[in-house]
């Protein structure tokens, strides 16, 4: 780095600054060069994209009978999956905008991270759709736009309005995610030599930290915040109106926005430590996610499992109290019918042992933070196992009951999603910086001007 | 015109020097931050971002644009469904949300280009620093030339680290 050539370099003694701290252990994720493990991690997701990519042209061309589909369940894994990614992307619009309204400052170390993640998965999850409706090249039915036939979709139906709010989050999250990134690329940009500084440049888009430029930053950041907070509520509530909005046992209650929009923040912050835990250790990032960034992690985690939990003794209640017998039957299906397995999957992992995080001790004990993390996203994505198939495969009558298992086309796709979206995620470490740098920095040169007094 | 830039190292020393530079009406001031400080802009332009126009434009139209959009399309073909009126209300308000806050985000992030003067562009302004992008701070001052011994004078007694002089 060197000074700035016109204001005269002999001013001071020390006349080439330190670079900030912040600015080279934060970049060098970037700069250094990939590492063996890195490569190694995406040459697998590679792989598993690939083979998932294969998998989806073979179903493509010999139609959707290759997925395990079977009446009455139409609707199986790709369906959950959808519903399981878009859950994870929510965690990082929460940490984003919500805790940006409410000024939580913890958050900084994290949000980039969360944010990469929502954006990641919610390119992950707008692929399911497509791949089960199986015609690919039919999606654009669900986009009103004008036609010969002179028809237009259905707006009563929970389907075109998933359209909507999966395309709204998409398109949001990805702004949110860029406006953040500007002033990094400019730290970046002004840091880094040839190629690299030919795009950083392009991308920071002439960042130079002018109090006009902060001015609109900060009003952009906070009117993203106030937009998206209602809108990450919106989208989870939407997909459970997609089930809510039927009359099928199991699906048809007036809890379902709540329920799912707790379980997706649940399954997200998760998905966070998930990501980040294995991120802080190998770029050795210690010093910027602590146990403290941990604790309060857990802390949420803790708390929306106990929503998750409740929706769930509720849900069984109200299938009790109700009295409508198919309802009862569903329940008591799910919990000792042929799906089981699944069941008790969701309930140990989401409700029961997330409870262990009332413990201090454990709420900053890394190995078993990520452990139990692992553990909850199996059972969240069993838990939209759960609701999706127990639910279709027991309707009303008996006689069209049947029982669904997935086939192999749909687990190598569902290996594939995992892969994509590590992918995304892989290239995004190499990309742009995972901690966002210039809201560190605020805290730093905050503590700096008040000695640490706060 | 002479320019004089200088540096500094705590947020709270840039908002006084501006703060006194444009109270003895040196107006030609940028300042240049590592990070958000809204006391540094507010001190040099205390009038709220125009942003907040470009999102209550967005998602005004949003919304309109929603709703239009719903009931134009469902009046185009009528279809009775679930015995609903033709153009309902009450499931529309979903889709009218979504757009709203779409449009209010896209225009939101036009806004910050436009007010923000954000363009993909090389190259940096003359007095722009790498430092500034550390964790360093920059005032620069224009002013006439019998002024520059004012002005230095000024940045210095506010702990300035460094101030040179442009010509």
């Amino acid at each position: 780095m060197t000074p700035p050539a016109t204001a005269a370099p002999a001013m001071s003694p020390n006349a080439v600054p330190q670079d900030s701290q912040a600015n080279v252990d934060i970049l060098s994720v970037v700069t250094r060069g990939a590492s063996w493990q890195w490569k190694g991690l995406l040459a697998l997701a590679l792989l598993g994209v690939a083979q998932a990519m294969a998998m989806l042209a073979y179903q493509t061309y010999e139609g959707l009978g290759i997925a395990g589909y079977q009446a009455p369940v139409f609707w199986a894994v790709y369906i959950v999956l959808f519903v399981f990614w878009i859950g994870i992307g929510h965690a990082g619009t929460l940490i984003s905008a919500i805790l940006f309204l409410f000024r939580a400052k913890w958050r900084n170390a994290i949000n980039r991270g969360a944010e990469a993640m929502t954006v990641f998965a919610v390119l992950t999850a707008a692929l399911f759709p497509l791949i089960h409706i199986g015609r690919l090249w039919k999606f654009y039915f669900l986009i009103p736009y004008p036609n010969q036939r002179g028809l237009w979709v259905n707006f009563k139906s929970p389907l075109v309005w998933d359209v909507f709010a999966v395309n709204t989050y998409m398109t949001i999250s990805i702004v949110f995610f860029y406006v953040g990134l500007v002033p990094d690329f400019a730290i970046a940009r002004d840091r880094t030599t040839g190629v690299r500084k030919f795009f950083y440049s392009l991308l920071a888009l002439g960042w130079q930290g002018k109090s006009s430029q902060w001015k609109a930053h900060n009003r952009t950041v906070l009117h993203l915040s106030g937009l998206a907070t209602p809108l990450v509520l919106s989208v989870h509530s939407v997909i459970s109106w997609d089930f809510a909005m039927s009359i099928v046992p199991g699906w048809h209650t007036t809890i379902f926005a709540p329920y799912f929009v707790a379980g997706a923040v649940f399954g997200g912050f998760a998905m966070v430590l998930v990501v980040m835990i294995p991120v802080r250790r190998i770029y050795g990032l210690e010093a910027y996610i602590t146990d403290y960034h941990l604790d309060n992690m857990s802390r949420f985690i803790l708390l929306t499992s106990t929503i998750c939990g409740y929706a769930y003794a509720m849900e069984y209640f109200i299938a009790w109290y109700s009295g409508v017998e198919f309802e009862q039957t569903a329940f008591w299906l799910r919990a000792f019918g042929p799906y089981w397995f699944s069941t008790w999957c969701m309930i140990i992992f989401n409700a029961a042992l997330p409870q262990l995080l009332w413990f201090k001790k454990l709420r900053t004990n890394v190995p078993f933070l990520f452990v139990l993390c692992v553990l909850i996203n199996i059972g969240m994505w069993f838990e939209r196992y759960v609701i999706i198939i127990s639910s279709l495969s027991r309707e009303y009558i008996p006689a069209a009951w049947g029982l669904y298992i997935p086939s192999f086309a749909e687990l190598s796709i569902l290996a594939g999603s995992f892969c994509w979206f590590s992918m995304f995620f892989l290239l995004f470490l190499k990309g742009g910086p995972i901690i966002a740098i210039y809201e560190i920095k605020e805290l730093i040169i905050h503590e700096r001007a008040h000695g640490g007094a706060h | 015109m002479p320019t004089l830039v200088s540096i500094f190292d705590k947020p709270g020393d840039v908002v006084t020097v501006i703060t006194k530079l444009k109270k003895r009406g040196f107006n030609d001031i940028e300042s240049y931050s590592p990070a958000p400080f809204p006391e540094i802009d507010d001190a040099l332009d205390p009038k709220p971002s125009l942003v907040r126009v470009f999102t209550l434009i967005g998602c005004l139209t949003g919304v309109v644009t929603g709703f239009a959009m719903q009931i134009w399309m469902s009046l185009d073909w009528p279809t009775k469904i679930a015995g609903k009126a033709f153009a309902s209300i009450p499931p529309y308000v979903i889709i009218g949300f979504e757009l709203t806050i779409l449009f209010g985000g896209l225009l939101t992030f036009l806004g910050m280009l436009l007010t923000g003067g954000l363009y993909p562009r090389f190259g940096t302004d003359e007095h722009y620093s790498p430092r500034f992008s550390a964790e360093e701070f920059g005032v620069v001052v224009s002013c006439g030339d019998r002024d520059v011994a004012e002005v230095d004078a000024l940045l210095r007694a506010q702990s300035a680290k460094e101030v040179s002089l442009v010509q």
